[in-house]
């Protein structure tokens, strides 16, 4: 009987279960992501530009190429990335573990400065603090006669302060959350042995949140070394030059080999870092919290330090969120940013073309240029949120569903390769790929569709870990109960994972967009007249000494941002699960 | 001797734990049982003095340890007890052997002396061979005996558990019951244990505090709670299978017992009647003192079997020698002795 009601229903099975599936994905990615970076490689490999390799690193020019512009990477890199813990710790520290007042608002805040884009920072930087040595228009600071030293207006030291400023919220976030697991328990553990305040710090708490600040620190290195904008504000005119400040000048000015050798040694230090983090970090003691049930975390009571200790970390956030904010819009209302909130005028906001004023630059609504810079940079960061999101969706659930065998960990590993790639370098290698005609395809330079691919292949580790959390939030039971009702492929992603998904892939969407929107570094490469998106044209207005439409522009960057992210984190309901009593 | 007297805190408008005074002689094992939130945790906590009591004292050996009356308190260190976290709170960044020895390093033991204890505790609880893994490399089991060792190796007169077993599985459950009894024996030491699961309790104490909403119910031996409960709540909660409570009402000049007329004198209008469940039997028809239900569970206990029936939210259960010949689901008649166990007020007081 079972048999006759069997027979001519079983199926052969011809390729083991998803083997199309995973080959789809695997070729995707290779081709998106390993295949400009082979590239780049390749090309420097060439015989009429290997020599790019000694220009480089042995040549007589290889100090100014690249020895002092390593100095200073470094340098930012290590000063940020240890500012960065420092005061990342310490917020988190308030927010986790103390009973700081306004513990919720104070969090909340520490999340912001990474949310605007490092240009904006660097920019109310230059509106504050510049002084008269390059020419041009001076700052408030200078304008209400303070003196202001070359040291303090350009170069190194204000990269540092911004680059810190700006990266410390990433680090608040990674040990934030660390802090959250550090179980109470542990702490009375040492207690009642007997253990005193230093040495449960030196003894319990430190060792135990080491992990956390040694991947906070390699990240933000990693950040630091290759931010783009910051360096190119405050260094670039008074020729103070880091690895990414000089991959863009070669580009530039069309030493393309030389800029992908400096662009590979960039890609080389940052990974180094990361890896070594991650060494640390995934050792044997790697410390996921031993615990069955958890106790209730008892807060340290500051006593009579709350308030002052409330007030500093008030200082730290509110220079690096609210001040640049309200710096850039009264800078973008005033003719003068010497007299930064006198004579206000909404020229540079919606003024017609006026000869007399601003050269003749049109304010930034009847700006032609500009406002198709808005139009592109927002289809960019719609199309790249969808692919970004389809893409991510697509490896999350291939690598999900088919754990086992060599492609899915491939997939993996590929997905996240662009981490360890600065933007800028990986805008290089995508001219290096698509910039000329690969057999009948033509060249993508200059077009639309090169910013989408590009930019989706840039932000896919944050795309596919947005995909896993998702799918790990569906769950793989409620989807095989649905295969097991006989549901094709189609009508189980559209009945149940979607629906059931929707408000994960929504919020995921939207913060792609939000890191699209404000890139700087990714797209300042790929930038073409035709084809311009609004992060460069502030970033060439600034350049070009036209601060308040540079300005202008930063602002309706961070409206649109903010504003997107407040919805991001509204649909996302577990964003910030450590300021959860 | 372990004395608590009048205990009571508070965390803003909760009151956690409400007036409680228990004393244990040295050498006890005093159970605390009590449903989830009543309060175990927190009476724990003051006495390993990592809470402050609202009011009330708590005297070990004759010294008071903590006095809430004056916000005052001997630091958790120096209290001579050890309490084993029910997450455990292993340190997760030192190795077995670092997690036992690190309190006596703290309590500046010499080196050798150190190295003797710790292996002298790691070989009683049988985890010599794990000294050099760390937390996340063993099992829960093996991280429940790391905590005890790391809580007995300074030698405390008075030992806290709190849920220690809650988090293993059922055979391991066991085993461990039985470890720590050994344990108890072996050190001496005056222990408090919290638990919610009144087999534990009944297996290991030798005294019991049955706790519900911060107060103590009943404070006794383990047979004290089973053959004199106390309130109702200490009659349903303690023993296995637990005891039927039937609600008996006054009707007209009769009563109605679970919903029918039987002959009985209760001693108030409104009460409960309490039966054990090996008091009662079943029967093939109806009779005075039967009630009908519908068979839910039958189960094989040591060559009796336990029945329950389930009717408008009454359930009875009673241990009987055959299984009945009805399915589940069928009706049946459970046929009550002619006098309760006891009788409990409206209030769950007993009253007779
Ligand atoms: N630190 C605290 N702050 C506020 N309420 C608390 C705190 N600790 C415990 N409680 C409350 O006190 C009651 C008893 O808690 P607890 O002692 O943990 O119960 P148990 O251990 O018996 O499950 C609960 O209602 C709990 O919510
Ligand atoms: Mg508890």
């Amino acid at each position: 009987m079972a048999d006759t009601a069997m027979s001519g229903q079983g199926r052969r099975v011809f390729f083991r279960q998803g083997t199309v599936l995973k080959t789809v994905v695997l070729a995707l990615l290779i081709a998106m992501i390993v295949l400009p970076l082979l590239r780049t490689v390749l090309f420097t490999l060439q015989p009429d530009t290997i020599r790019a390799w000694s220009d480089v690193l042995t040549g007589r020019l290889s100090t100014n190429l690249f020895y002092k512009p390593l100095g200073n990477t470094l340098l930012i890199g290590v000063v940020v990335s240890t500012g960065c813990v420092l005061l990342g710790g310490f917020l988190a520290w308030l927010v986790v573990m103390t009973n700081v007042p306004f513990r919720k608002t104070i969090g909340v805040m520490a999340t912001l400065p990474f949310m605007i884009p490092s240009f904006a920072a660097a920019l109310a930087w230059g509106s504050l603090f510049r002084n008269d040595r390059v020419g041009g228009q001076v700052g408030w600071l200078q304008g209400m006669g303070l003196d202001i030293p070359d040291w303090l207006a350009w170069g190194i030291v204000p990269t540092l302060i911004v680059l810190t400023l700006h990266y410390f919220s990433l680090a608040f976030t990674i040990i934030a959350a660390a802090l959250a697991t550090v179980n109470s328990d542990l702490v009375e553990a040492a207690q009642i042995a007997g253990a005193r305040g230093r040495r449960i710090l030196m003894g319990i708490v430190l060792p135990v949140t080491t992990p956390a600040l040694v991947a906070a620190g390699s990240l933000c290195f990693a950040g630091a070394v290759s931010n783009f904008a910051t360096p190119a504000l405050l260094g670039l005119p008074v020729r103070m030059q880091t690895l990414s400040t000089r991959l863009f000048g070669m580009i530039e000015v069309g030493q393309v080999g030389r800029g992908y050798v400096i662009g590979i040694m960039l890609v080389l230090i940052s990974g180094a870092f990361l890896w070594a983090g991650n060494r640390v970090v995934s050792g044997r003691r790697s410390y996921t919290t031993i615990t069955g049930k958890g106790g209730r975390a008892k807060r340290f009571d500051l006593r009579r330090a709350r308030w002052p200790l409330f007030g500093v970390a008030m200082i730290i956030l509110l220079s690096s969120t609210v001040v640049p904010v309200i710096v850039l819009t009264a800078s973008s209302l005033a003719p003068s940013s010497a007299n930064l909130f006198s004579d206000w005028t909404l020229h540079y906001w919606m003024g017609r073309s006026d000869p007399s004023f601003a050269q003749g630059i049109p304010g930034i609504a009847h700006n032609e240029d500009i406002v198709r810079a808005l139009t592109i940079t927002l289809g960019l960061g719609l199309a790249v949120s969808f692919s970004g999101m389809f893409i991510g969706l697509l490896a999350s659930y291939t690598t999900a569903r088919f754990r086992e065998g060599w492609m899915s960990a491939a997939i993996t590993q590929i997905s996240f390769l662009p981490l360890l790639v600065p933007g800028i370098a990986f805008g290089a290698a995508y001219i290096a790929y698509l910039g000329a005609p690969i057999g009948p395809f033509p060249a993508l330079y200059g077009t639309f569709a090169l910013l989408v691919i590009a930019a989706t292949a840039y932000l896919l580790p944050f795309s596919v870990q947005t995909g896993r959390a998702v799918i790990q939030q569906v769950g793989g039971e409620l989807e095989e109960s649905a295969r097991i009702t006989g549901a094709s492929f189609a009508h189980r992603l559209a009945a149940i994972t979607v629906p059931l998904a929707i408000r994960g892939l929504a919020a995921g969407g939207i913060l792609i967009f939000v890191k699209i929107i404000r890139d700087l570094s990714l797209v300042v490469l790929l930038f073409t007249p035709t084809m311009p998106v609004l992060s460069v044209v502030a970033y060439r207005y600034a350049s070009e000494g036209f601060g308040q439409f540079a300005n202008a522009i930063t602002v309706v960057i961070l409206f649109i941002s903010i504003a997107a992210t407040l919805i991001a984190s509204r649909l996302q309901t577990k964003s910030q699960p450590w300021l959860q009593n | 001797m372990l004395e608590i007297r009048n205990l009571t805190k508070r965390f803003g408008n909760v009151d956690a734990v409400r007036d409680v005074s228990i004393s244990a002689p040295g050498g006890a094992f005093l159970v605390l049982l009590g449903p989830s939130g009543c309060g175990k945790t927190t009476l724990l906590r003051m006495l390993a003095g990592l809470e402050l009591p609202s009011e009330g004292q708590i005297v070990f050996d004759g010294q008071t340890v903590s006095d809430g009356d004056r916000n005052w308190a001997v630091d958790p260190a120096k209290r001579n007890s050890g309490l084993v976290f029910q997450s455990y709170a292993l340190w997760p960044h030192m190795s077995v052997r670092g997690n036992v020895d690190w309190p006596l390093k703290v309590m500046k033991m010499p080196k050798a002396a150190r190295a003797e204890r710790v292996d002298e505790v790691l070989k009683l609880l049988d985890i010599g061979q794990l000294a050099e893994r760390y937390p996340n490399e063993i099992s829960g089991g093996q991280q429940q005996r790391v905590a005890i060792a790391r809580t007995i190796a300074p030698k405390p007169s008075v030992l806290l558990f709190d849920e220690p077993l809650s988090n293993l599985d059922a055979k391991l459950r066991v085993e461990m019951r039985t470890e720590l009894m050994r344990l108890h024996r072996a050190t001496g030491a005056t222990t408090v244990y919290v638990t919610h699961d009144q087999i534990e309790a009944m297996t290991m104490a030798t005294h019991v505090a049955v706790m519900n909403h911060g107060r103590v119910q009943q404070f006794g031996s383990p047979s004290d709670l089973v053959n004199h409960p106390k309130t109702a709540f200490v009659a349903t909660f303690v023993g296995t299978p637990p005891n039927n409570m039937v609600p008996v009402v006054k009707n007209g000049s009769g009563y109605k017992v679970g919903g029918r007329h039987m002959p009985l004198t209760p001693p108030a209008d409104d009460c409960m009647a309490m039966y054990r469940a090996e008091a009662m039997s079943l029967s093939e028809s109806e009779g005075e003192t039967t009630l009908a239900m519908e068979l839910v569970e039958t189960s094989a206990i040591a060559g009796r079997t336990m029945v329950t029936g389930l009717r408008d939210g009454l359930r009875l259960t009673a241990i009987v020698d055959a299984a009945p010949e009805a399915g589940i689901g069928d009706t049946i008649q459970f046929c009550l002795p002619p006098r309760p166990d006891s009788w409990f007020g409206p209030d769950g007081e007993r009253i007779g």
